[in-house]
């Protein structure tokens, strides 16, 4: 018997801010849900399972809130699980709810994932004091940044492009209310003027650190039929992992990222993602990470992706948009940031993002990567249902 | 074998919480001696309230006051009271479910021992003398002959309410690195970095965490690499990192020892930050008594050419 397609028939985000202290977590959570529903025209009793997503423990010290969230997500009475994959998990999330939907196990599911980091700090979790070891890292960007380095040089990337992808998120996001950064006065100059943190990462070059939640509804073919908005509908999506450091491992493109994304373009039919694929939402915390990824995706060849990116290739109006919501760079409430990479793909398919909506939009992937590119998790969405 | 090292890891962090509406006035509440709880679809009261209704889902908002007094309705002897807990003397921890409340709170009750305990019994609230808006405003319960306390007749309108608590959150581990980095960090007190190498893949661990994660197989042969190695990449590091006594800029590199599969992480000194460059050759400097390298410094070889280390980027 072949699977249940699966459609995203309702998304709900929060305005992404710095801090929202007017809300708990499950306020917050609360609020992307909510949107979700509305969004579908369902309530919670049309709901069968939920299936939530959060930054690392340590990082918002809530270790099970999937306990703590029943009542606001209306789990009470119902299957809810947690899913954890570091910063992928966001991904990693909707795809474990839309197995439920394939597997006919339920017919609605409400998946969500959401980081409050206001309330606590991620650079403290990722240097808990080990003991025998030196400490040195001073945070993720430290641990990226040589990567980038190692990227440059494989590239011969000009030492300019992390500032045009800056530059071009920052100006998607103006288009995106619900993105955290909205810098009006923001230019390619400002970015290349502000301080090296991690050389050669500057500090316009990172995200920031945001609170937020982002939740979809996923249903099956019942459920879309009865949804009052087009559905986006799941072509493919897959999941690969492999450890942070191994002898072999290629951190500037790994391999697991490579496996993940073939396994999605197999499942869709995708035979050139560069050629079938219109828009892409990818996890980019690090500008550098784009072109990186654009060749870890298969949409341009080593060391080649810095062109796409330089030619203007991945702006808006180009000709395969990336981050058009303004991307991880401009909101990154972590163990959110995944589902919006998925929900914004969705989103673009459904012709319903908006300001920075890519006109006639068919295909879009979410892409998420989490822990020191040990996780992955992708999703290729689509306007038009799989083929039976 | 010898004995694998192990050592005390505490990791501790102040988390903080908003409160938004439900809890924000409960905690304000206990600041001002009076308990709120919240009313359900179905007629419920919740103690201690809370923000979505736990049947319909919906959000509910309609506080109520209940009292400070209640009756036992199951608990348990706590012997030896650990740090932070309400009570320095062995106590009771019990849930109470206050007169007007349809559920029990969790709290401490001040006995003498658990033969003055029993499920059924009264107690009430001993406030605490100094309030803030937190659940320890509630000092203890304790035990109570009498009917239902009357009530202040507040259900909200409280001056300056609390938004937000401090959660602190504490864990005590005992860590132990293990077999294989016991072995690694003991050889290098010894100013020698000992790895492992996969019996497969043939590929030298350092540090070796006792298996080869590609293979999947025990590494047990022990094999010396360095001490000199190149500087595969790294990025200079501008921004001071708490707890971290480093001088800025400095740079943080990933170091391949001459024999081993995978770079390490390391510090570079002795040479001007602008002037590291991928290649560069570099040897350990060791400081008396240290269980590391305080960093690695150029060796004055010639640079390492990228086709040698580009598989290890």
């Amino acid at each position: 018997m072949s699977k249940e397609p699966v459609a995203v028939v309702g998304i709900g985000q929060t305005k992404h801010v710095a801090a929202r202290r007017d809300v708990s977590i499950a306020g917050l959570v609360r609020e992307a849900a909510r949107r979700a529903l509305d969004d579908a025209e369902l309530t919670w009793a049309d709901v069968d399972a939920v299936v939530i997503g959060k930054a690392p423990d340590f990082f918002e010290g809530v270790m099970m809130p999937e306990l703590y969230l029943a009542d606001a997500l209306g789990a009470v009475g119902k299957p809810m699980l947690r899913v954890h994959t570091a910063g992928s998990v966001g991904g990693s999330t909707a795809l474990v709810a839309a197995g439920m939907v394939a597997a006919r196990v339920h017919g609605t599911v409400l998946t969500l994932a959401f980081e409050k980091q206001s309330e606590s700090n991620a650079m403290w979790g990722l240097s808990l004091p080990i003991p025998f070891q030196q400490p040195l890292l001073a945070g993720a960007g430290g641990f990226f940044a040589p990567h980038v380095r190692a990227y440059m040089r494989r590239s011969g990337a000009p030492d300019t492009i992390g500032s045009l992808v800056a530059y071009k998120d920052r100006r998607n996001a103006l288009k995106n209310p619900y993105a955290h950064l909205h810098e009006h006065d923001i230019t390619l100059e400002k970015v290349q003027a502000s301080p090296m943190l991690w050389d050669p990462i500057r500090y316009s070059e990172t995200c920031p650190s945001s609170d937020g939640a982002c939740a979809m509804i996923l249903t099956d073919r019942a459920g879309a039929a009865r949804a009052p908005r087009p559905p986006a509908w799941m072509l493919g999506g897959a999941m690969r992992s492999e450890p942070t450091l191994f002898a072999g491992k290629d951190a500037v493109s790994p391999q697991a990222g490579k496996d993940c994304a073939a396994d999605v373009y197999r499942q869709a039919g995708i035979a050139d993602p560069r050629r079938d694929i219109d828009a892409v939402e990818m996890y980019v915390p690090f500008s550098w990470y784009e072109p990186m990824w654009l060749e870890n995706l298969g949409f341009a060849a080593e060391g080649e992706g810095w062109k796409l990116t330089e030619a203007g290739v991945t702006e808006l109006d180009g000709d395969l948009p990336v981050n058009m919501s303004g991307g991880v760079l401009s909101a990154n409430p972590i163990g959110a940031s995944g589902m919006i990479r998925f929900a914004e793909a969705a989103l673009q398919v459904r012709g319903q993002a908006g300001e920075h909506q890519v006109d006639g939009a068919r295909r879009a992937l979410g892409h998420a990567y989490g822990g020191g590119s040990q996780f992955f998790s992708m999703w290729l969405v689509g306007s038009e249902p799989p083929d039976a | 074998m010898p004995e694998v090292l192990k050592a005390p890891l505490v990791v501790e962090f102040p988390f903080t919480r908003s409160l938004g509406p439900v809890q924000s006035a409960f905690l304000t509440g206990l600041r001002e001696r009076v308990v709120l709880g919240v009313r359900t679809g179905d007629g419920r009261t919740l103690v201690p309230p809370v923000e979505y209704d736990p049947v319909t889902a919906e959000e509910i908002r309609d506080l109520v006051e209940v009292a400070p007094t209640g009756t036992v309705t199951t608990w348990a002897w706590n012997h030896a009271p650990r740090r932070d807990q309400p009570l320095d003397t062995p106590f009771a921890w019990v849930l109470v479910r206050l007169d007007g409340a349809d559920t029990a709170l969790l709290h401490a009750l001040d006995a003498p021992g658990p033969d003055a305990v029993h499920t059924g019994m009264r107690v009430r609230i001993r406030w605490a003398e100094e309030r803030t808006g937190a659940i320890t405003d509630i000092a203890c319960f304790e035990p109570y002959t009498g009917g239902q306390a009357e009530l202040t007749g507040r259900t909200g309108g409280f001056e300056d309410p609390v938004t937000g608590i401090v959660a602190p959150a504490r864990l005590d581990y005992t860590y132990s690195p293990g077999r294989a980095q016991t072995a690694y960090i003991n050889a290098l007190a010894e100013q020698r970095n000992v790895g492992e190498r996969c019996p497969s893949c043939r590929k030298v661990y350092v540090p070796p965490r006792g298996a080869c994660p590609t293979c999947g197989v025990a590494t047990l042969e022990q094999v010396e690499v360095g001490p000199h190695g190149t500087v595969t990449t790294f990025c200079i590091v501008n921004i001071k990192a708490k707890n971290l006594d480093i001088e800025v800029p400095y740079v943080y590199a990933h170091i391949a020892l001459d024999g081993a599969g995978l770079a390490l992480h390391g510090r570079i000194g002795g040479i001007p930050y602008d002037e590291v460059r991928m290649g560069l050759r570099v040897e350990p400097v060791w400081t008396a008594g240290a269980r590391y390298p305080d960093h690695y410094r150029p060796t004055g070889e010639p640079d390492a050419d990228y086709d040698t280390y580009r598989e290890l980027l």
